[in-house]
Order: structure tokens, then sequence, then C-alpha cells
């Protein structure tokens, strides 16, 4: 089974074409959606890059970067304010060193919110045009799984994406979005996740992610937020990995659902 | 009864709105993007974001009655739950109802079908609120309606000498007039505590500042850090800054010199009016979280570098240290203090001015965050 | 145009709203004197004399004390000044 996929240049191959708008501090998020809506680009929204301290800067700028050197990213633009712990230049200029698709926009040096909203629009764009979709068959095809246990089927589910030699992480965090940080850290293409009853469906911004409903009241009451019923099988699921790889969208992608959590050890000064 | 000039919305439980917003909170992380989506859809609903996924661990009850504070802040004519009814989240709506949340619609995805169904019957539900919100005229109210929250952001060497001190004037004038007013960040009174407390109204009061900065320190020093060391700063050295205390003075002046009436808890609603502190970091969006969850119903927040952000619940209004930046930045800055540092102005002419302009955003007038349609949000966790 | 800012009535120090020079004159909000040194931005300038140990009142609050004797219009500083708290522990 082949996967046409996108050639990222040092970002790898992805499987997504995304541009990100990456905000380097809670104070830049609402400009940095803005201007993702305005070029149809990715972002998302989080509370950190400011008023930490300890293990928590080195954790939250490697966490960013590690956003911005993603296979599924074509390239992306950092939006700072200026002030922050987590200077947006400092990260732009440790990403252009691996990834030259990359620019940065400065809140309190662009004369304000409109006119960053404006440099920042263009400056995506012209990412956007210097860096145009190149397809490329995908190689290296590596898909995370956000599982509670070792169950039955994921033990199969594992045995049978080996044999297509395709790479598996298991990953089982404290919620879904946890998991999905991690698996994203681990640069996977696609994730499958097995929500826990309690759980609702839902995706991460940068992979598309294949929701697999449980036996429980909640999933049989949203059944329609999930990819996949609890009674399905390791061939359907196999089945959908190669037609969302090829590029059709899961309903998380569909409903834009899903945050990025971002990992945070020591509380705000 | 003093006859303030403000006008404003009546609450059930007694307390006021100085806005009439209908609040589409998400009570699990995931629904946070169809908040969002029925917010774009709706007729003029607000709606936040936030990480949370029910994870149960010992920051739970501050995740709570944060959620619940926020969700029952009189600036919210009627709030949108939307949840998966789990045990915790039916919590946190009983818990706003007890802090005076009366119009709410609980919204839950299993009852709706699914996250695409939810934002259609989420806009339907936010629009009917609008139009009946709409029907509600803002009556006279007395100056103890004003729960004003004193914010800094992004301070530099002009913070302690222009806006915070002249801020400090307006919230002087306001409590003496029987308004309540909330100075926090208690990284920015480390150093000054023993100077707060003189200006308690009780030595027991006194002593829980005091207390407050010490709990504050001990949470961040398991982590190696002595705060005490680093500060001043050498920028701030550089800046003329020459000892702690100074520093700190510099924050705290935002309170002016009246006494204190009490300290609150994060996101604790005060009982009574005067002038409290409360114990909220100095991340930015932690207080402002902090303050709309204790049921602050204006903020002013000065800045020396400038920020753009504000709240979905509370009109934010933006005070420049210095003239140059609320020149650059001026579609994000509602008042520039400069004019003190450059000598035209003095403390209390511009303390006048920011007490009628928040006169004015009281009864109404948009701020700069507002028509930018700022809503940052951003629950605090200790993570002990 | 007013060079220095008097923060609260019973201070014994102002802030320079702008570099004083050496010997500059100031004579504003009923006090007179002139500078013993060069005064940077921001900086704060004596406007009485504060014996050792003395306090240093700004904002009408004590912010530390003197560590020499300050003549009126000299530059306070880290070099003549040194906060009360030195460590946490004190109450």
């Amino acid at each position: 089974m082949k996967i046409e996929g996108f050639d990222h240049g040092s970002r790898g191959l992805g499987v997504r074409n995304y541009q990100l708008i990456l905000p380097s501090v809670v104070c830049s998020t609402h400009i940095s959606r803005r201007i993702a809506n305005a070029v149809n680009a990715v972002t998302f929204s989080h509370q950190h890059g400011c008023g930490i301290i300890g293990a928590d800067v080195a954790g939250i700028g490697d966490f960013f970067a590690s956003l911005a050197d993603h296979p599924n990213v074509s390239s992306v633009l950092i939006i700072s304010l200026g002030c922050e712990t987590i200077q947006g230049q400092e990260l732009a200029e440790k990403l252009v060193a691996k990834n030259v698709s990359t620019k940065y926009q400065i809140i309190q040096d662009s004369g304000g919110v409109e006119a960053t909203v404006t440099a920042g629009t263009a400056s995506a764009r012209s990412l956007q045009d210097s860096y145009p979709a190149k397809r490329i068959q995908l190689k290296d095809f590596r898909v995370g799984i956000d599982a509670p246990s070792n169950s039955a089927i994921i033990r199969d589910l594992i045995g049978a994406l080996r044999a297509l030699n395709i790479q598996t992480d298991l990953v089982s965090g404290k919620s879904p979005a946890d998991s999905f940080s991690h698996l994203m850290e681990k640069k996977v293409h696609l994730i499958l996740s097995f929500p826990t009853g309690d759980q609702p469906a839902s995706g991460f911004p940068l992979i598309p992610v294949i929701n697999i409903a449980s036996e429980s009241a909640l999933h049989q009451a949203i059944s329609a937020d999930f990819d996949l019923p609890a009674e399905t099988t390791v061939v359907n699921i196999v089945k959908l990995i190669f037609e969302v790889a090829n590029g059709q969208e899961t309903i998380a992608e569909t409903n834009k659902s899903g945050e990025i959590l971002a990992p945070r050890l020591v509380r705000s000064t | 009864m003093n006859n303030s000039p403000l006008k404003a919305y009546l609450r059930p439980n007694g307390s006021w709105g100085l806005r009439n917003h209908i609040l589409v909170l998400p009570l699990h992380s995931a629904l946070s993007s169809s908040a969002r989506a029925i917010e774009e859809a709706s007729q003029g609903a607000v709606a936040i974001t936030h990480d949370w996924s029910g994870e149960i661990d010992a920051d739970l009850e501050r995740i709570v009655s944060t959620l619940a504070g926020f969700a029952s802040n009189p600036n919210n004519f009627a709030t949108i739950f939307v949840t998966l009814d789990s045990p915790n989240e039916r919590r946190i709506i009983e818990r706003a109802k007890l802090l005076g949340l009366s119009n709410f619609v609980h919204l839950s995805l299993a009852d709706v079908g699914s996250m695409h169904k939810l934002v259609d019957v989420g806009t339907r539900e936010a629009d009917q609120l609008i139009a009946r919100a709409l029907l509600q005229d803002r009556i006279p109210a007395p100056w103890s309606a004003i729960v004003l929250g004193l914010e800094c952001g992004g301070s530099d060497a002009l913070s302690g000498i222009t806006a915070n001190p002249a801020l400090g004037v307006a919230s002087d004038m306001l409590v003496d007039l029987g308004a309540t007013s909330i100075l926090a960040e208690t990284t920015e009174i480390l150093g000054a505590e023993h100077l707060l407390a003189a200006r308690a109204i009780t030595p027991e009061v006194g002593v829980e500042i005091v207390n407050t900065v010490l709990r504050y320190e001990s949470s961040i020093n398991y982590e190696g850090i002595d705060l005490r060391g680093a500060q001043p700063s050498r920028g701030n050295i550089e800046g003329g800054l020459s000892t702690l205390e100074e520093k700190s003075l510099g924050a705290a002046k935002k309170a002016g010199n009246a006494l204190f009436t009490g300290v609150l808890e994060y996101a604790e609603v005060p009982a009574v009016p005067g002038l409290f502190f409360m114990d909220t970091p100095g991340h930015d969006i932690e207080q402002l979280t902090g303050f709309a969850a204790g049921h602050v119903n204006i903020v002013v927040f000065t800045s020396g570098r400038g920020t753009p952000t504000g709240s979905a619940t509370m009109p934010v209004i933006k005070v420049a240290t210095n003239t140059p930046m609320a020149t650059s930045l001026k579609d994000l800055i509602d008042l520039n203090a400069g004019t003190i540092a450059d000598g035209v102005e003095s403390l209390s002419e511009v303390g006048n001015r920011i007490f009628n302009e928040i006169v004015a955003v009281a009864n109404g007038k948009e701020t700069k965050a507002e028509r930018g349609g700022h809503h940052e949000f951003s629950l605090s966790r200790l993570y002990n | 145009m007013r060079k220095i800012l008097i923060l609260h009535s019973s201070d014994n120090v102002a802030v320079c709203l702008s570099e004083i020079g050496n010997g500059e004159v100031i004579e504003q909000d009923g006090k007179k004197f002139s500078a013993l040194e060069s005064i940077p931005r921001g900086h704060k300038i004596a406007i009485a004399n504060i014996e050792l140990n003395e306090g240093i009142i700004k904002y009408g609050e004590r912010m530390g004390h003197a560590i020499s004797r300050i003549t009126a219009g000299s530059h306070v500083h880290v070099h003549n000044v040194l906060g009360d708290r030195l460590s946490s522990g004190e109450v």
C-alpha cells in the first residue's frame, strides 16, 4: 500500500501539509489565531511562555521547537509579544538553523495588534508561496497509538502494522491530549486514539487522529464523533489508516477539535 | 446613598454586572473548539479555551473554584456550560449556582449527540439568551457596584513611578466611595510584605499578608530558586531601582495608601467592599482569570512594554507607563500615564483621568482589548 | 516642566524625570537645591539630608536605609543604600 506524502525538507516527509502559526507566549495566541484563520493555517491556544521558571523554561522551549519541527509542518511563523520568557526571536533563530522555512513577528516591535496581523498574514502567505506543497512517496511511516491498556486488539494491531513495516509508538497518558503531545514529540505522522469511556473523541491540530469508540455509554451516545465503532476489526483500522494517510479527513479534523497540552512541572511565578 | 453616575445590570443575588455577556464555558478541554465555534457563529456570545481534561489531582479544587467563579461572574447575563456531564463538571455547575449564577444552560455532549450538533444547538441557545439579555436595561447603581482588579504586566523602570502610583490614586478614590479594589501578584510584593502588613485594618489581616508571601516563597523554593536573590535584577538596578522593597513598592502602589480589609485566596469572592490582596501568581493571564473567578467586574492593567490581552468577562483598561509605547502601540493602550515622566502631568491629574476612564468603561465604553476580541484564559496550577 | 517627581509628601528622595547634570539647580514643589553629581533618568536624588542608618522614604514608605551620610542633591542608589530585609527569614 503506497502513501502519497509531502516533502518538508529538513522536517522530513509528512502526511499533511500544515503551516503552523506558533504563539511563543499566551499573549500572542489570539493574534496567531486571527492570522491562522486568514491564511488557513494551524495554530493553538495555550497559557505558557511567560512567568515560568526552573525546568519549565527549557521544557516549554523544547516543546515549541518540537511542534515547529514536526514532519507534517511545511512552514512556521512564530508570533511573539517581545518581553516574554520564551523569546520568539531566539526560538526562531534556533529553528531557522534547522528549518529555513521559519519566520517570526514581534507584536511590541510591529506597531500594535492590527499591524502585527497585517504583517503576519503577509509573512505567512510569502512562506506558503516560497514553500508550495511538494508530493513524494512517504517513507518511514510512523503511527502513534493512544490506548489505556495493552488489550488484545492493540497487540494484534501493532503486529499487523509491524508486518507492513510501519513503526508504532504506544502511549497511555493521563488524557488523550497528554498522550497526543508525547506522540507528537516522537514525530508520529498519524494517531490512533482509543479514549477511555469517560473521555470524548478529540484531535490534535498538527496530526490526524483516528478515534475508535469503547463500549461506554458516553461513546455510544456520541458514536457520530468516532471514526470507527467499538466492534471494529484490525483490518478496518489498517484500511482507514491508509485512507487517512492519503488525505481523507478524520472526524476530529473536520470538527477542528482538540487542544495542544504543553508539559509543565512547576507553578507560574 | 452617595449619588454615583454608574448605571449597571442588577443580578438576582444583588451583585452588579458592568457587562451583560453570554458566556460559553467548556468544562473539558476537548470541548473548547466547540465553544469557540459557538462564539464565532453566534450574535455575540463570548467563549474561552482551557486545557483541563477532567484530571483528578492536587489542583482539582483550585480548578473547580476557578471555573465555577468564572461562570458566575456578575458580568455574565447567562452562562452556557458545554460538558460531558461528569460528576466533577456537575459539581462546578452547583458551585456556580451557590456563587450567584441564576441564568444558565447545560449542554451535555451525550444528550446532543455529536460535536457538530453541539455547535448548532449551542449557537441557537446563545442567540436566544442574547435576545433576552438585550431586554435588560442598566439601572442606577451605587459605587459599591464596582469590583476593581489592579494588575501590571510587562513592567519597566517607569511602572513604579507613573502608571502604578497613578492607579493607586484612582483605587484610593474608589475605596473611599465604598467600592472594592483588589491588589494581587504575590511575587510582585516580595520584600514589601511587612510594609503592606502595616496597612492592614487588623493585626490578623497583617499576619495573613506576610504568611501569604512566605507560603508563596516556600512553594517556589523547592525548585532551589531564591527569588529574593535575583531581585532587583541587573536590569532593574540599571533602571534606578536600589532595593527589593523599592521594586515591590512600585508594584504595590497600584493599591495607593488605603488600608487592607482582607486577604483572598486565589479565585475567592470578597464578601464586603474595601481593599483586598488576592494570592495570585504574577502570570498575567492566571491573575486575570483569578480576578474574574473572584467576581472582579473591571480591571486596570498597567504595562511598560505593552500587551494586547483581555478577558471574556471583564473589560480590561490598559494604561501605558511611558509615552513612546503609548504612541507606538496605540491600538492596545487605552490611556497614557507617561505624561508624569514627561513632567507634563502630576500623579493626581493622571489618577483622576484613570478614575474617569474606569467610570466610563463601567458604564459601557468599549476597551481596546474588548474591541480586539481578546478573551485570554488560563487555569492556574501549583503542581505540588 | 518638572525635572523630578516627588511621589509622597513625606519622601526624602525624588525620581529624576530626565538626566540631571552635576550642579544643575532644581527648584520645584517648594524645594530649591542643586545636584552634587550627574544622575541618570529614573534614578533617585536626595531632597533632604539623610543621616547614617536613617530610612530612605519613597511613596511615603521606608524602602531601605542609608549606609553613609547623604546630603541633599546626591545620587541615591546601591552605593549608599541597603534594603532592610536582607533575607526572607525576618518577619
